[in-house]
């Protein structure tokens, strides 16, 4: 693929790397920059990208791994269980406060739910539900079995049920 | 109808509910700007550098080899040495922390200097090790000891015979007239006794810290008296 169409191609992705990033990160000003470093990356290991791939799961792959990478360290990381996804109370990458400064504010209960979810499980379904992308795909995306996509979905929807009951019933 | 909780309708909310966030128009630009193949790139750039990273490699490579270049001055040279014994033990520590008197038979016969009286450490200043040391082809002794501040002191003694003292440097210590010389950060006392020449290094600097090495000097100075066997 010739380079410029490469990033004409990748530019369409624009929105939806942001939104996804804005949801990993949950601060405008650090999604700005973890999109910016996912297509500076991106531009620079272009030659390994194999055209007739979907370069839309390319680009998530991307920047979910610079995102492990630049802020793993700063999470405190919680005690993993066997299937890769945290217990309940121990979000793999522990949710800052919800006064940390910058945080965005969530309006709706789903955003809210969402922002409970660890890491992990947010991640899938905003790959799989938001983003439309097959399952064989985020599983590439996650670097996991297709079958441990599924058990995080399901096990995401689980928990995203009973915050949201909770919400309704206060 | 689908029920909101259910696993359709939750996938189907995520989908049409939460807020999607559009990419700011600045970030929109700065991507593309990432992307413009820059104009100013010189062709012949890479290769000087690449030149310059080959000469670099090669210089550190032959480094080794070049001759060392070492003070002109004996005592100067001296000097640099004692301070490396003393970053050493700083370093890696002393070697055999063998307890004066119990030691001296022992460092006589490897050094070549007899201890008539040694300062065994008092209230400020804790002994630590004795050892012998090779500096500047001179065999001699050194003795460390540490202050209540954790300044660790070295005192060495080797023989030199004819070494001139730096005269400008000396200064009134009691009754005494050693020389206080600076070295990679560290002050050192360097006086004669006979033909050996003696000195006491720290990393004792400042104005206050000097007051304190004067005493120690003065300490080890009274206590101590080598002599060549």
């Amino acid at each position: 693929m010739d380079e410029g169409d490469f990033r004409r191609d990748a530019l369409v992705h624009l929105d939806a790397l942001y939104n996804f990033a804005v949801y990993l990160t949950r601060k405008p000003p650090e999604a700005e920059d973890l999109v910016q470093e996912t297509y500076a990356r991106a531009f620079r290991f272009s030659h390994r990208f194999q055209p007739g791939t979907h370069l839309r799961a390319w680009l998530f792959q991307i920047l979910r791994n610079t995102f492990l990478t630049f802020y793993r360290l700063r999470e405190r990381e919680a005690a993993v269980a066997e299937d890769g996804v945290p217990d309940w109370d121990t979000p793999m990458f522990h949710d800052a406060p919800d006064e940390d400064s910058g945080a965005m504010d969530a309006h709706t209960d789903l955003e809210r739910a969402m922002r409970h979810l660890p890491a992990e499980f947010r991640t899938v379904l905003l790959l799989a539900e938001v983003e439309g992308l097959p399952l064989e795909e985020v599983a590439r995306v996650m670097a996991c079995p297709v079958g441990t996509v599924k058990s995080r979905i399901f096990r995401a929807k689980e928990r995203l049920r009973i915050l949201l009951r909770d919400y309704e019933t206060r | 109808m689908t029920d909101p909780l259910s696993d359709e309708g939750l996938g189907s909310r995520l989908a049409s509910e939460l807020p999607r966030h559009a990419a700011p128009a600045r970030l929109r630009h700065a991507v593309i700007e990432a992307g413009r193949p820059r104009a100013d790139v010189r062709p012949w750039l890479s290769a000087a550098l690449a030149s310059a990273a080959t000469a670099l490699v090669l210089f550190l490579v032959f480094l080794p080899m070049l001759p060392r270049i070492a003070p002109a001055d004996p005592v100067q040279r001296l000097v640099r040495s004692v301070v490396s014994e003393h970053t050493r033990t700083l370093m890696w520590g002393a070697r055999r922390p063998d307890v004066i008197p119990a030691a001296l038979p022992w460092l006589t016969q490897e050094s070549g200097i007899e201890l008539n009286r040694v300062f065994a450490g008092d209230e400020r200043l804790t002994f630590v090790a004795a050892e012998p040391v090779y500096l500047e082809q001179r065999r001699g002794i050194a003795l460390h000891y540490r202050d209540e501040d954790g300044h660790l002191l070295t005192y060495v003694v080797l023989p030199a015979p004819g070494l001139p003292m730096p005269e400008r440097q000396r200064v009134q210590v009691d009754r005494w007239r050693p020389a206080l010389l600076r070295d990679s950060g560290f002050s050192v006392w360097v006086w004669k006794q006979g033909d050996l020449a003696c000195f006491i290094v720290s990393d004792m600097i400042s104005e206050t810290d000097l007051g304190s090495f004067r005493e120690y000097f003065i300490r080890v100075r009274v206590a101590t008296e080598p002599v060549i066997r």
